[in-house]
This record gives C-alpha cells, structure tokens and sequence, in this order.
C-alpha cells in the first residue's frame, strides 16, 4: 500500500487520522511493541481484507459494550468500531428481528472459518439453557452454531470469560464461560468488570496484524494485558512495604493515599495492567481514587473476592506482618525499653550499694576503706 | 607465677559489648546487600522481598546499635571508674604518658606495658572516635529512615546536608567500621598472647588478671 493510499484510507474514517494513528500507538504501547510496528498496525487496521466481527450478547449487562462505547475518551471507542467490521452487534446495529438474524446468518456462512466472534456475557446451561433466549434459540444454540464456524473467539468480560455474575453461588441458571463450551476454536479471554478497552483494541489489532492471537496464560488471557499482579504495579505499594496502611475509610491513613490492603484490596490476587494502562483516558482507577480492587479480572471472583471490604487472607507483608518501617519502629522501641530498663537496673544497684555502703560506714566507722 | 583478680567491667558494660559488637556485624552485612543487592529473582513481588526483608533486619539492628550506644553513654557517665570516659582520654598527665608508652609498646619498641584495669589511652581513643561515628550513623540512619519525619529532616540538613550526602556519608562510616572490627580483633588477641591479663575472657566474665608481685 502506498502512502497516498494508506492516507486515503485513513481519512475515510470516522475518526480523524491524528486520533487514529495515537490510537493504534496506545494498543502498540499496552501489547509492548516498538514504535516501528505502529504503521504494520495501522495498515493491517486499515486493511480491505480485514475480517467481519458477530457480536453475541448473552447474560450480561452491556456493561463491557457500553465502557467502550461511552468512554470518557469516545475516541477509542469509534476507533474500534472502525478498526473491526461489525456485521452482528444488537446494541448499535440498525437491523432488528428476522431482519438481524438473516444478517447473522449471511455473515457466518458467507465468512466461515474467517469472521471474529466476540462474546459478551455468561451462557444459562440448565434446564436445557432457557434462561437466556435470543430469536428463540438458546444461547447455548447460538454459540454452538456461531463459535465453530469463527476464526477465533474473543470472550470480552468476566462474564463471557470465566461466568461472572451469574455463575456465582448458587448460580441457579447454570451459568458457564465461553471456554467451557466451545472447543476447537481458539479462544481468548479479555476478563473484567468491564475490562479496559486498551486491552479489547490490543487483542484484535495484535490478530489483525500478525494473523493470530495474542499469548496467554493458563486462564486464557493474554500476557500483554493480565501478565502481572495489581500488587506488583501498583503506585501505593511502597506503603504495603513499609507498613502504612488505610485501616478504616475515611480515615487520616486514607486521606494519605496509603496502602488499602487492610480495607479489602485484592490486588495481590489479581492479575490486570489496571495501575498501567488505566481508564477512561483521564488517568484513573480504583485504587487511584481510594477503593481497593475487587478482583474482577480473576475467575469466580464474586465467589472468592468477597467480602470486598475484607482483607485477603495468606498475603504475606513484609517486617513481621506489620511492613518493615512500622515493624521495625516497634521492634526498635521494645529494645530502647529493654536497655532503659537494664540502665534503670544499673542505676539501682549502684544507688542501693552506696545506701548500704553509708549505712555500714554510719554505724560501725572501722570498717571504712 | 601468682596472678590478683580484679573486676574491670560491670554486666551492662558486657552487654553493651556483646549487642553492640552482633549489631554491627549485622548492620555491615545487610547493609552491604542494601549497597550492593547481589541476588536477583524473577520471582514477582507479592511473593519474596530480599531488599525489603534486608533493610527490616537492617532497621532492627539499627535500634539495637542505638541502644547500645545510649547504654554506653550512660556508662561513660555513671559506670565504674574503668568505664567512665575520663579513665581513658587524654586528659589527664597520666593518661598522656600511659598513650606513649602503649604506643611503645605496641611498636615492639618497649617491652615495657603500662598495665591499666581498664583501657589503655590510645584504645580508649579510638573507643571515643567509633562512639562519635556511631552517632553519626544513628543519626544519618535515622533520617533515612524516616524522612518525612520534622525532627530527623531538620537535624539531618542541618548536620548532615541533603540527603544523598547522608547516605554517602552512612556507606564511608561503615568502612571504619569494618576497619574498626578487624584492627580490635587483632590487637586483642595479639594483647591476649604479650600481656598475660585474660583480655579477651575479661569482656565475657568481666574480670582481668594482674601478675602479683608480692
């Protein structure tokens, strides 16, 4: 492609190109490639043969549609919606009824084996999967029809990834991720409540430009976006270390911006770049703005994350439990109490020897030395 | 040979020797992995902290040196007339004579030992010049470790400067400290083998020997 072409191609777009090229670098950033990818990204974005997107909503709350698409930063939101061709999405299409269906049909067939299949939301199994029905068909239907015949699947949000919600206890309708269902396509999971856009735009330009997924980890996420702990990215982790710590809400500790382990964060059991990439394009995220995290990239994170305002159990601070400046200061006193007392001791022995020495050299004047 | 036994130092003395000789030891070997963190890990953070665990053991020899060092001073004040500081300066005509002739002696240039119940001048010099540093350490110590601190932040730019001058000033003291420890070892044991007084036992039993020469 030439350059007056790939300009040509650009500014066709619904975006302006400056917000498109800065968002291609933003997802060239979060998947940790050179600046010198930024136009590979950008061409394969850009691309005619760039492949059609169905997107499945099931048990969810459009949460993960709506972050995208109303972010404080809408740019990154029309960004994608000009990067990925959306054939099938019953939020913002114009289609409805037997009219949408067709088109749902139309593009599966027409693109088998080549279309993204992205899914939102958990999938109801019991009761042959009656609690979730779209055109009359279950969704376990409409995934066992849709998912074979995509390139690959994207589960987008924890409910899609892992369950979310509604697989907590006692998950009365059944409900089960993508992973649990589709077999021989691959999948990738972009967890969250709801998760960062950055890292939806990373995994299709990263498949868009090198014709494959991202890597992942063992729960299916890719190692660009959930490689590491909140804990060990985190800007109040210093506080963790050396023992500050946010005892109550409100608090003077709080007001600090000290650590909020003791409050409930469940960053040292949550795998996200949260404290990296951040949200809504202003900079911030919850622990950013005094609420510890509650975990929700992790897999029945309602089940194990909860009570979100209670510390996680088996994490180990260092300093004797207490972080190693505080622990060391009340160490440090016990041992200043100790020597005073030992000085004390001295002092008395010395003051009752001399006591007893005058009283001896009162009473019987020989004895003196 | 008959041999007269005289108690030279007081039980707190003998602590403060012995917390304050494991307290500098510690702080030189955790503070040369501070210095210098020579072990790595891919392990993440939530799950091992060498340094963090380094400077705790750090901070809490740190207070047992500092305590140490307060029990000395107020030995130097109100202990036995071996552990008070005018004992062993060079303020008296005596001590000045018995600093020359230690050194003297020292030099294998006299075979003649000014023998002394506590210590001779020119230790006691040095004993002085490492209680000096040792504040200094405490307090350039102190001021790293709590930096937000009024107290520490106001004494540490006034004595100290700022505080990468502190911390540097930290790294050489420890240096003398080490030279301290390896001179102190071996003129105690060399004095042990030429003077015959029970030195080294001395600062367990707090008891030395004279030859009786009655």
């Amino acid at each position: 492609m030439s350059r007056h072409d790939f300009g040509n191609e650009v500014n066709n777009m619904r975006v302006d190109r400056r917000t498109f090229i800065k968002g291609c670098t933003m997802a060239a950033a979060a998947l940790g490639l050179s600046e010198t990818m930024v136009p590979k990204l950008v061409a394969a974005a850009t691309s005619a043969q760039r492949p059609p997107v169905v997107w499945l909503h099931f048990q969810e709350c459009t949460g993960c549609t709506e972050s995208l698409l109303r972010a404080s930063h809408p740019d990154i939101g029309r960004l994608i919606l000009d990067i990925i061709s959306l054939d099938y999405h019953e939020t913002v299409m114009a289609a409805a009824g037997h009219q949408a269906e067709q088109v749902l049909q139309e593009t599966i067939n027409k693109y088998n084996g080549k279309f993204i299949c992205v899914v939102e939301g958990g999938i109801p199994t019991k009761d042959g999967g009656i609690y979730c029905k779209i055109g009359g068909r279950t969704a376990v239907d409409i995934l066992a029809d849709v998912a074979p015949k995509a390139a690959a699947v994207i589960a987008i949000g924890t409910c899609a990834s892992f369950g979310g919600i509604q697989a907590a206890k006692p998950n009365p309708t059944g409900a089960v991720g993508v992973r649990d269902l589709v077999k021989g396509t691959p999948i990738i999971n972009i967890p969250g409540c709801p998760p960062n856009p950055i890292s939806f735009l990373g995994t299709v330009l990263h498949y868009l430009t090198f014709k494959r997924l991202p890597r992942t980890d063992q729960l299916g996420r890719p190692l660009f976006a959930y490689g590491r702990e909140i804990h060990d990215q985190c800007e109040r982790r210093a506080h963790f270390d050396e023992g500050r710590f946010v005892e109550q809400f409100g608090d003077e500790a709080h007001r600090q911006g000290f650590c909020l382990y003791k409050v409930g964060c469940k960053g040292p059991g949550t795998f996200s770049n949260c404290p990296a990439v951040r949200f809504n394009g202003v900079g911030a995220w919850p622990v950013g703005v005094g609420h510890g995290c509650v975990g929700c990239t992790e897999p029945e994170f309602w089940d194990t994350m909860t009570p979100f305002y209670e510390r996680l159990p088996g994490v180990t601070i260092p300093g004797g439990g207490e972080g190693i400046v505080t622990g060391a200061t009340s160490v440090g006193m016990k041992i200043l109490g100790v020597t005073a007392a030992a000085v004390g001791i001295h002092a008395a022995v010395g003051i009752g020897k001399r006591v007893v020495k005058c009283k001896k050299c009162n009473k019987t004047p020989d004895e003196q030395e | 040979m008959r041999y007269q036994q005289n108690l030279a130092w007081s039980v707190l003395l003998r602590l403060f020797h012995w917390s304050f000789a494991l307290s500098v030891v510690v702080l030189v070997t955790t503070g040369f992995y501070i210095h210098f963190p020579w072990t790595n890990t891919m392990l993440e953070g939530g799950r091992s902290f060498p340094v963090a665990t380094m400077f705790y053991i750090h901070f809490i020899a740190a207070f047992v040196f500092t305590a140490a060092l307060l029990a000395r001073l107020y030995l130097l004040l109100f202990g036995n007339r071996q552990e008070r500081f005018w004992d062993f300066l060079p303020i008296t005509p005596k001590n000045i004579v018995n600093l020359f002739k230690t050194i003297a002696n020292y030099l294998y240039i006299s075979d003649k030992y000014d023998r002394r119940l506590g210590h001779n001048t020119l230790a006691g010099i040095f004993y002085l010049v490492t209680f000096i540093l040792g504040l200094v350490q405490v307090l350039s110590g102190f001021y790293m470790l709590y930096p937000e601190n009024v107290v520490w932040q106001t004494w540490g730019l006034r004595l100290l400067g700022p505080m990468q001058q502190a911390r540097y000033l930290h790294y050489l003291i420890m240096w003398y400290f080490i030279f301290f420890a390896f001179v102190h070892l071996y003129i105690v044991v060399w004095s042990d083998i030429w003077h015959k007084e029970g030195l080294i036992s001395s600062i367990v039993n707090g008891r030395k020997y004279t030859p009786d020469k009655s």
